[in-house]
């Protein structure tokens, strides 16, 4: 049974900073306050797409908002607007193939350790299989 | 767990992600200069000691923190 998000399509637009096109996230499936789980269906327009397939720029950038979301998500709860975050470093990301256009990416994220406005999370991404894991550190400006 | 072990896993796990000499990691060392942790790097130790030991650590207790000795007395406390 397909599971309905808790955000999807526009209404991420109130998660994130990020405004097409370069939004890299349509859904919120899950969130609690040690991680999230997110969606993205790739679509043909998507400005990450080339030649048919989501590129490693996309995929990284997908990984990033969804950390986006899942922090706005919470600052949302609270009836604050989303924070502007900013990736300070990618981790051991290791990209096993690149997602086809009209795939949907399913991404798990933990948060594994925050400190001096500094969180660090795990990712793994899935179309299926798992596509793309790794490890980023984001800045979210208080 | 008892404290001795999480010690030993603890210091185990930074001397290798910080590639430092496990003997370095002293009850009285600084963290921050035994580790050489900058404000990139601080939310790597945070991760790894929750990691090993389970305890989550709170954001406004890291910057109090400043021995290996604190560290280990502040997981003890919360475990």
């Amino acid at each position: 049974m397909e599971e309905t998000p808790l955000f999807s399509g526009e209404q991420i637009y109130g998660l994130i900073p990020q405004r097409p096109p370069v939004v890299m996230v349509d859904s919120l499936y899950r969130y609690d306050g040690d991680g999230a789980v997110t969606g993205l269906t790739v679509l043909p327009d998507n400005i990450f797409v080339e030649d048919g397939r989501f590129t490693e720029s996309g995929l990284v950038e997908h990984v990033a908002q969804s950390a986006a979301a899942f922090a706005g998500y919470g600052t949302f709860k609270e009836g604050c607007p989303p924070k502007l975050g900013y990736i300070a470093e990618v981790k051991k990301f290791r990209i096993r193939r690149l997602p086809a256009v009209g795939e949907s990416l399913r991404t798990e994220l933990r948060i594994l350790g925050s400190a001096a406005g500094m969180s660090l999370l795990s990712a793994e991404v899935y179309a299926g299989d798992m596509v793309a894991s790794g490890q980023m550190k984001i800045f979210i400006k208080e | 767990m008892e404290k001795q072990e999480l010690v030993e896993k603890i210091n185990s796990a930074l001397a290798e992600e910080f590639e430092i000499d496990v003997e370095d990691i002293t009850p009285d060392a600084d963290i921050k200069k035994t580790l050489e942790l900058d404000s990139l790097s601080l939310v790597d130790m945070v991760a790894i000691v929750e990691e090993v030991s389970g305890v989550k650590i709170k954001g406004s207790d890291v910057s109090q923190i400043k021995t290996f000795g604190a560290l280990y007395d502040y997981l003890e406390q919360h475990c």
